[in-house]
């Protein structure tokens, strides 16, 4: 079965054509620039055949028609007809609480996304238009929405509501959402696939460190707690991203800054974090080489802190779910950097993290435990595939619906 | 290597829709061309300018440099954002840069232009020439009669008026005026672009001064009037207008950031359409234009600036 899966920007869509369920990953690549100049498709094709194709691109509707006739095309393509297409995944970025899980697309579905919009103004209206070009150009094909913020809606009230009034959560669902969901659930499965235990019995902190970072504490199968909240913003320190900050401290600077909202936005979301701290980069391996080889006091600050807000939410989740069994570490930086690692679990003895730091060394983006046999905690390096969540849930969602 | 898309086209519809926009021409690039084309630039799109040398057009790079830096360090924008931003923005002298524009925007600096519809519609002839059958041509005046403007293009159609309100880069609403020859595909345009600034569309019939330039010259006007019957002094009437009214700016602090000048030939445009008092200039702007005190962007006005912002009172002794 032939699985399309998009991720539709605001003028890009990122794609990938699976074979499920193999997992097989036939086509893959980008539509970018869209409806701007100099607007291209780069297509790489599983025998490493690899085009870039330049042209106007007016919309989503055009750039998806162009990507459909790559794909079928004898010289780059990977279909021999676009009715090979089997299903058409799409991410969703934010789901509201409407949508705890993913789900076929159909008309009435469309509505209820739509009203998801004001919740993430910037992510969901490419998303959805995605959703439209695909319903006009291949009508008979079924569409599966998959939400990065379904896996968190497990999260009882006491997790994810603010205190704030009450009347507030109920007049405009402002409540902690949590995102990366997709990716929280896959390495979670994942690890515990590889280690044979239920997901079920075990407590367990996921870790997504990338540009983006967010973590999970996952208690009886289902997230019980994940530290980005309303939106992104929230939680741990990344690279451009301040995370949780005092909202008090934020009115403050403000006032004193005279700024107004946008440019709050943009403090909050592009000049903070890493790179507000250590004035370097937002990308760790230049603060790294920075604080390591170079003694940058400020980039070395900037990794203190980056740690220590992780490991405060570690402590924290671990008391909230009494106990833990599994740490899992993905993402870019979760994958790859085997400082961040070791930072995060050296002692933690006390912890029931006994961590084999030989083993961590120079381990970079590999499925791998970390821990030693001893520990009673189990440290993994899982590395996220959240495409492939999309096309097996793609793949999961049809099978049921049409066996 | 790097094909065409072309030969990947699996459907006809794709050349059917009518073209993108991909690319916006602004024709003098004073302060608002400036805030138009860094406004379109951020927003995704292409923007050559025209200004009337090479000089003048490096010095405007230049300027605009200065601006997107005020506003990292006011934390609204990034470096990087910058670089991108400023990478979408070409400038030259020669009109034949405007030749793949679908939308170019007339943005002239007339404070000290005698001839105002005169020069603009020889600006809307060059234009006309070099662009394709397609694209409209714009003026952001608010103040001219664009019907006028339009009698001398082949294509009267492409004609209307897209105005930016100051600072164009944050007020979020502009208004288009059709004027009697303007095509319904060229309103859409107009509209679909404004849509890809984010800007809330208002459309107003073709009259000078629209809405927001007759609105605000009338407050600005009544103001001096209050200020010279001696009810109260420039603050307290700002501070009133501002507090009272929700107002960001008070109609003083508005008159030195729109210009002195600037109003002066709003006000003389308005006046010499419809004949009303209201619009007449109050001898109190035309007193500081005398002396050369145009506002903001001359240090003083009503009030005397430092680096934008106010640091005294001074001028109401005088008047």
């Amino acid at each position: 079965m032939k699985i399309l899966v998009l991720n539709c920007g605001s003028s890009s869509i990122k794609y990938n054509l699976y074979e499920m369920p193999a997992k097989s990953l036939l086509a893959k690549g980008i539509v970018d620039k869209i409806g701007l100049n100099g607007a291209y498709i780069k297509n790489e094709r599983e025998d490493g055949d690899k085009t870039k194709l330049e042209g106007e691109i007016i919309d989503h509707q055009a750039g998806l028609e162009y990507l459909l006739g790559i794909l079928i095309s004898g010289k780059h393509g990977s279909l021999k007809k676009i009715e090979d297409i089997d299903a058409v995944g799409h991410r969703v970025v934010h789901g509201g609480e409407k949508f705890n899980g993913s789900i076929l697309i159909t008309k009435e579905m469309i509505s209820m996304m739509e009203e998801c919009i004001e919740l993430a103004p910037l992510h969901n209206p490419p998303n959805l238009k995605g959703i439209y070009a695909i319903t006009s150009l291949l009508p008979d094909i079924p569409q599966v929405g998959v939400f990065d913020t379904a896996f968190h809606q497990t999260m009882p009230p006491e997790s994810y509501l603010y205190a704030i009034p009450y009347s507030l959560y109920e007049k405009y669902k402002i409540r902690r959402y949590g995102f990366h969901g997709s990716s929280h659930r896959y390495v979670s499965e994942r690890a515990c696939e590889i280690i044979k235990i239920k997901r079920e019995k075990l407590k367990i902190i996921t870790c997504h460190l990338g540009n983006g970072a967010s973590i999970a504490a996952i208690k009886d199968g289902k997230s019980l707690d994940t530290s980005m909240g309303m939106t992104p913003v929230e939680g741990l320190i990344m690279g451009t991203r301040c995370g949780d900050i005092d909202a008090g401290a934020l009115t403050y600077i403000m006032n004193k800054e005279e700024i107004g909202l946008a440019a709050t936005n943009t403090l909050i979301n592009k000049h903070s974090g890493i790179i507000g701290i250590s004035g370097i980069s937002s990308d760790m391996r230049d603060i790294e080489e920075s604080a390591l080889k170079k003694n940058n006091k400020r980039a070395k600050l900037a990794l203190d802190m980056y740690h220590y807000r992780i490991k405060k939410y570690i402590g924290a989740y671990t008391a909230a779910m009494g106990g833990l069994d599994l740490l899992i570490f993905t993402g870019g930086i979760g994958e790859n950097s085997d400082f961040t690692r070791a930072e995060i679990a050296k002692d933690m003895e006390f912890f029931g993290i006994n961590f084999d730091f030989d083993k961590n060394k120079g381990l970079r983006g590999k499925e791998m435990i970390l821990s030693k046999d001893k520990s009673k905690v189990k440290v993994m390096v899982v590395p996220t595939n959240e495409e492939l969540v999309i096309a097996s849930d793609t793949l999961k969602v049809i099978q049921t619906k049409f066996k | 290597m790097t094909e065409s898309l072309e030969d990947y086209n699996i459907s006809k519809t794709i050349k059917q829709k009518s073209s993108s926009l991909k690319k916006i021409g602004i024709v003098g690039c004073g302060v608002m061309g400036q805030d138009i084309s860094l406004l379109t630039s951020s927003c995704g799109i292409d923007v050559v300018f025209i200004d009337v040398s090479e000089d003048k057009v490096k010095e405007i790079y230049y300027e605009m440099g200065l601006k997107l830096d005020k506003i990292i360090n006011r934390w609204g924008l990034t470096k990087s954002e910058k670089r991108a931003i400023l990478s979408r923005i070409k400038g030259s002298s020669d009109y034949q840069i405007l030749s793949d524009c679908s939308i170019v925007i007339e943005s002239l600096i007339t404070s000290n232009m005698k001839d105002i519809v005169e020069v603009k519609q020889e600006v809307f002839r060059e234009i006309e020439k070099v662009i394709s059958r397609n694209a409209i041509i714009a003026t952001n005046s608010s103040t001219i009669v664009i019907s006028e403007l339009a009698t001398v293009l082949k294509y009267q159609d492409r004609a209307l008026g897209i105005h930016f309100l100051s600072p164009a880069l944050t007020v979020k609403v502009i208004e288009i005026t059709r004027c009697l020859q303007t095509s319904d595909e060229s309103f859409k345009l107009a509209c679909k672009f404004a849509n890809m600034i984010d800007r809330e569309v208002i459309s107003v019939g073709e009259s000078p001064g629209s809405v927001s330039t007759r609105l605000i010259v009338s407050l600005i006007n009544e103001s001096c009037q209050v200020l010279m019957e001696g009810l109260s002094n420039i603050e307290n009437i700002d501070e009133t207008m501002r507090l009272g009214y929700g107002l960001q700016l008070g109609p003083f602090e508005m008159a030195d950031k729109i210009g002195l000048d600037k109003l002066i030939i709003w006000m003389d445009n308005l006046y010499k359409e419809f004949g009303e008092r209201k619009y007449k200039t109050s001898p109190v702007i035309k007193k500081l234009v005398r002396a050369g005190l145009l506002g903001r962007k001359t240090g003083k006005g009503f009030y005397y600036y430092e680096n934008g912002k106010i640091i005294k009172k001074k001028i109401e002794d005088g008047i």
